[in-house]
């Protein structure tokens, strides 16, 4: 159902077969860059497109693209839908399932059910004062941002604690089938599971429904208040969930672990096709920018430049990828 | 020769051609309509004379000299002045600071002239004196105003920009009957005056009552150019289609007299700006709301619909206890609502026709898994009914006309087989053969046994379908017109009050 | 009394005071409020001094806020002024230091340094009006690469500015403290802007873009210039910050962009666009300053200070967005 987006067709051709509709398909553009990118950084460094290194690259996308699932939903919703506390629920996460673990095996589930419990709570006040008290999403979730990062001080007094159990740290960087970690499994699950809900679920069509037009979405029935809770709801428990895999990854928290995911969470949404504005796009084009932006990110850490020229590298790749995708229509028809 | 001239303009959007080669030629102090159906191209044309579109071939000449015009700014600088369909107001600012949005007056640089501005403003608004209706004053924000008043506003707008060519599409669309008056007699004050008019309507009446010579276009090509006095309205829808079709209204049909039930009662329903309306609705009837505009109408719809608050009055359908609370409860309980601002409140535009179709069939029956494939299955006899002309369900609904998407619309409401549809002025701005066909569907659900409630502002459509007539007049009804009693006269008439 | 005529009381109080119009008056309110709170918890922050080295320390944030306000108007948004105050703050320091110091060196530093903000911000609008980026990843991105830049130029925090500079701006002029003139500067530029045609057309364009394009603003030129005034007025911030802290440090400015979002929804500006002033965002920045203040002179605990404010802050800007609803 994510085709083409026919207003750009139909605004932006000028000619009758117009090529470019095609570089528009959301999968083909991050793809197309993903090959590219890797033969760069192959030829910048010899290994760094070994199967190992794709692996351990992909574990990376995996978190990532894990918070950018939640991310998605949300602003596939529409209505400027937006969730700016994922990288604080991380955090908060990340020490409430260290706590629980506390490096003991056997509390990895409730660890699991703590950190994504608790991101599922968060996201449901967010929803609430999106939906009830109105509040703009970019507001509420800014302000809600603040609230967990204050609330975290207060529960750690700034000094982190908890400890990942072994089985986690393992299952997220060791091998568990064909050389593959568990955690790339899971981000397959992941998949499905999105693709199952956006396609085979009225849920994932309402979705659409209500990114596109909501005031028609409401007059065939829709509850989008419920909707928008539930979709913030999600985003928030993807965090959670994401939180535990960070920890299983580094083995400790630190404070402020989760921030850096906030940003490019919803960087790899915009580039995996689904507009800022909603209502179109899918998972599997977030899956593939997710994969991108860790792939850009270190080739720039191998290619041994200075922090400054990093930054300003991948900031201007950014910008020439806004090129292809979150371009607004033009102002004319 | 003409103040505006052009010649062989043509306008593709990708494989979509909206003008093949248009010719226009306006001279001054005449009023000159353009007619033709939906997709004939005459908003297209009038963009590209505006300068929000740029045409791929043609020129433009004003007063003789060919002009490129790239932009608003230019078609400004050339003399020419705008109405559109689509408002283009800032809802956030108020009526005197949206009458200048292009054209501040200034005192100094880049500083505003209040004073000045406020003279003109007042000046202007005093033209519509009497007819601008509550809360209209230089200071109310657009966006609590009514459509109606919003319409004076980019009336009043477009003189305040004191073009010599001024192009007027669609300008009474919201107006009421004495609002249309005092516009008209504007309109050959400023003909008068040696202005060039362009004026586009969908009215018949409208047309020969303020037209001087018009042009007919048809899928992109100027077809007829004519004076008004010496041609019909016959003759010009005949130019329009292109073939001899039946008249829009084919007479009321029988109502079957083996449905004799009631479906619905209404008893003294209160709202916002509803004032007590009661009715009852049979089985197997299309009963028809009429009026002037912002009478209650649509809103009336909406309430029974669930979509709209209530503060008084009982609805009682047959099979439930309660008035439906929201439109889902609405939907559950046989009710269906066709909305005629088919952009706003229908189309999901960037969807499939397929997600298009099913929305109100999956709150209808709670559905949380779904196969696309049954789905598919499920309303394909609906989409054969309709005659709808698409590639797939797959599909997105942009790449269909304007009436083809309307009868995706209606197509979502008909899968869920309600007893009772509710349509809100269906029929705006969609072409003739769609309009056609919409008839005959609603003729085979009433004789299925499906009743409707059909608002109409175009009173030839609401004389020739429905039954019975409910004429709406400050959120009351004023008259019931049945049988014999449905003519325009007793139908105007009624609109205004006026009761028999 | 009873509940109803209360009720309509109410609302026929904020009608008059057309709420629509002045979006800033509850901003105002709410700053009067939480400096008698903090004047009652801790008397001495009454004293001019103290006065003085508040508005020293809001001064950045304030002009921040204020030059977001312009963008915001026209329902853009910029994320990158934290790289912008990077970038002049370096830029600026490196300047002055490397021409040696002097008065001279330090006008040339500081017409650099808004030289740059200019250019930022022009380069944001060039982004967002012409090449139709959004604004919120794109603006993202600029102000990632700002930062770069400004690691770039300064490696190293720690580049000391003049003496002159910071003392001057530390000193009275006239017996009033510099930066009372700074702001008072500010607040008269403000008012003059409010007056030109220009904030008109920026509000429309926020409003209803289509429309505003359709009336023949010059929407694409009003979009860059609200961006590059946002970039001129985080320059200066970038300049308060280098009389305040007499140093150059390339990470300065990560913190305040979401600030100065957030001072902007608290002065009563909507983020839509369309409807809001700079005035309230002025009241926006010295309340996020303010509540600060208080949840410190209340005595909270130091570990719940950052909660109890970030609680207060999200109060406050579901407060602000309903007050703005009216």
């Amino acid at each position: 159902m994510a085709g083409v987006s026919s207003k750009e067709v139909i605004a932006g051709a000028r000619s009758k077969f117009d090529p470019t509709a095609l570089l528009r398909l959301p999968m083909v553009i991050p793809c197309l860059l993903i090959v590219i990118l890797l033969i760069l950084g192959e030829t910048a460094s010899p290994g760094f497109a070994s199967p190992g290194q794709i692996v351990k690259l992909l574990t990376l996308a995996a978190l990532l693209g894990t918070v950018a699932a939640g991310q998605n939903l949300v602003i596939l919703g529409g209505r400027e839908g937006i969730d700016l506390s994922v990288g604080a629920i991380i955090s908060f996460g990340a020490v409430i399932a260290g706590n629980i673990m506390q490096g003991a095996n056997s509390m990895v589930a409730p660890a699991l059910l703590g950190a994504a419990g608790a991101g599922l709570g968060i996201g449901i006040l967010n929803g609430i004062g999106v939906t009830i008290l109105r509040i703009p999403p970019l507001v509420m979730t800014l302000g809600m941002l603040g609230v967990v990062q204050g609330a975290l001080v207060a529960m750690t007094r700034g000094i982190p604690s908890g400890n990942a159990a072994p089985a986690l740290s393992d299952f997220i960087t060791q091998p568990v089938l064909a050389g593959i970690p568990g955690i790339l499994f899971v981000w397959i699950g992941v998949g499905f599971f999105m693709a199952w809900l956006l396609s085979r679920t009225a849920f994932g069509y309402r979705i659409y429904a209500i990114g596109t037009n909501e005031r028609a979405a409401r007059l065939s029935g829709v509850s989008v208040w419920r909707m928008r809770i539930g979709l913030f709801g999600l985003s928030g428990f993807f965090a959670g969930l994401t939180s535990v895999f960070v920890l299983g990854y580094t083995g400790n928290s630190f404070i402020g672990v989760g921030d850096q995911y906030m940003l490019p969470s919803i960087i790899a949404v915009v580039l995996g096709g689904t507009p800022l504005s909603g209502g179109q796009g899918s998972y599997t084009g977030t899956m593939a920018g997710a994969f991108l932006l860790v792939i850009l990110q270190s080739i720039l850490i191998t290619l041994q430049m200075e922090e400054f020229g990093r930054q300003i590298v991948f900031g201007v790749t950014l910008l020439v990828l806004m090129l292809f995708y979150g371009r607004q229509l033009r102002l004319r028809v | 020769m003409g103040v505006l001239e052009v010649k062989g303009v043509d306008k593709h959007f990708g494989a979509v051609v909206a003008l093949e080669s248009a010719d226009l030629e306006v001279k001054r102090g005449e009023v000159h309509v353009l007619i033709g159906s939906n997709g004939s191209g005459k908003s297209t044309l009038c963009k590209i004379i505006a300068g929000s579109v740029i045409p791929d071939a043609g020129e433009i000449r004003i007063g003789g000299t060919v002009t490129a015009i790239n932009g608003p700014q230019d078609a400004a600088r050339a003399g020419i002045g705008v109405f559109y369909q689509e408002l283009s107001l800032v809802p956030q600012l108020s009526v005197e600071e949206n009458l200048f949005l292009a054209a501040l007056p200034r005192r100094g640089p880049g500083l505003v002239d209040r004073a000045a501005m406020r003279r003109r403003a007042e000046a202007l608004v005093e033209l519509f004196a009497g007819v601008t209706g509550d809360g209209f004053t230089l200071d109310a924000l657009i966006q609590d105003l009514r459509s109606d008043q919003r319409q004076i506003v980019e009336v009043l707008k477009v003189l305040a920009t004191d073009a010599r060519i001024i192009i007027f599409d669609e300008p009474t669309s919201s107006l009421d009957k004495r609002q249309v008056t005092v516009f008209f007699n504007l309109v050959r004050e400023l003909r008068d005056k040696g202005r060039a008019i362009i004026f586009i309507s969908h009215r018949m009446d409208e047309i020969f009552e303020i037209g001087d010579r018009v042009t007919v276009l048809r899928d992109g090509l100027s077809v007829e150019c004519l004076r008004i006095a010496e041609t019909d309205q016959d003759a010009l829808v005949q130019h329009m289609v292109g073939s001899r079709i039946a008249p829009v209204s084919a007479g009321p049909h029988q109502v079957r007299n083996d449905y004799d039930d009631t479906l619905l009662a209404v008893e003294n329903l209160c709202g916002n700006r509803l004032d007590g309306v009661s009715f009852e609705l049979r089985r197997g009837e299309i009963l028809g709301f009429g009026g002037l505009h912002g009478q209650g109408q649509s809103l009336a719809l909406r309430i029974l619909f669930g979509a709209e608050p209530t503060t008084d009055g009982k609805i009682r359908l047959t099979g439930s206890s309660r008035r439906p609370s929201k439109p889902a409860d609405a939907i559950r309980k046989g009710l269906a609502y066709l909305s005629g601002d088919r952009n706003r409140d229908g189309v999901l535009l960037t969807r499939s026709i397929l997600e298009n179709l099913v929305a109100a069939d999956l709150t209808k029956h709670r559905r949380f898994f779904l196969s696309p494939r049954s789905l598919i299955r499920k309303i394909t006899p609906f989409v054969n009914r309709l005659k709808m002309r698409f590639s797939g369900f797959a599909a997105p609904i942009s790449s269909l006309s304007g009436g083809n998407q309307q009868k995706a619309v209606i197509g979502r409401w008909l899968t869920i087989q309600p007893n009772i549809l509710l349509m809100d002025d269906p029929t705006k701005g969609i072409d003739l053969h769609s309009k056609t066909d919409l008839y005959q569907i609603m003729r085979e659900l009433v004789a299925e046994g499906v009743s409707i409630i059909l608002y109409s502002s175009e009173d030839a459509e609401l004389l020739g379908v429905a039954d019975r007539i409910l004429v709406f007049n400050g959120g009351r009804i004023v008259q019931q017109l049945e049988g014999g009693q449905m003519t325009a006269f007793n139908l105007y008439q009624a609109a205004y009050g006026v009761t028999a | 009394m009873t509940r109803g005529a209360g009720i309509s009381a109410f609302s026929a109080f904020f009608r008059r005071v057309d709420l629509a119009r002045r979006p800033y008056l509850p901003a105002i309110a709410v700053t009067l409020l939480l400096f008698s709170l903090n004047g009652f918890l801790q008397p001495k922050t009454l004293r001019p001094v103290a006065i003085a080295a508040d508005i020293s320390t809001y001064l950045p944030m304030i002009l921040l806020a204020v030059g977001q306000t312009y963008v915001v108007l026209a329902s853009d948004i910029d994320l990158s002024v934290g790289g912008i105050i990077s970038l002049v703050n370096v830029v600026t320091v490196s300047v002055m230091t490397a021409l040696g110091g002097s008065h001279g060196a330090i006008m040339a530093g500081i017409l650099v340094g808004m030289l740059v903000g200019i250019v930022c911000g022009a380069f944001n609008g060039f982004c967002v009006a012409v090449l139709r980026f959004q604004p919120i990843v794109s603006t993202f991105a600029s102000g990632i690469v700002f930062a770069g830049i400004a690691l770039w130029v300064l490696p190293q925090a720690g580049l000391a500015a003049p003496d002159a500079y910071w003392e001057t701006y530390g000193d009275n002029l006239i017996g009033i403290p510099f930066v009372l003139w700074i702001l008072a500067a500010m607040a008269v530029t403000v008012a003059l802007i409010a007056k030109l045609v220009f904030s008109r057309s920026l509000l429309a364009v926020g409003g209803n873009i289509q429309s505003a394009y359709q009336s023949g603003l010059p929407v694409p030129g009003l979009r860059i210039s609200a961006f590059i005034l946002c970039g001129l007025f985080s320059a200066i911030a970038a300049l308060c910050l280098i009389g305040d802290t007499a140093s150059g440090d390339p990470l300065l400015g990560a913190k305040m962009t979401l600030g100065s979002v957030a001072a902007v929804v608290l002065g009563g500006t909507a983020l839509s666009g369309g409807r809001g002033n700079p005035l309230g965002s002025i009241f926006g920045a010295v309340i996020l300053g303010l509540i600060g203040s208080v949840v410190f002179f209340a005595g909270v605990p130091f570990e719940y200070q950052n909660l109890v404010q970030g609680l207060i802050v999200l109060a406050a800007l579901a407060g602000g967005v309903t007050i703005a609803r009216r």
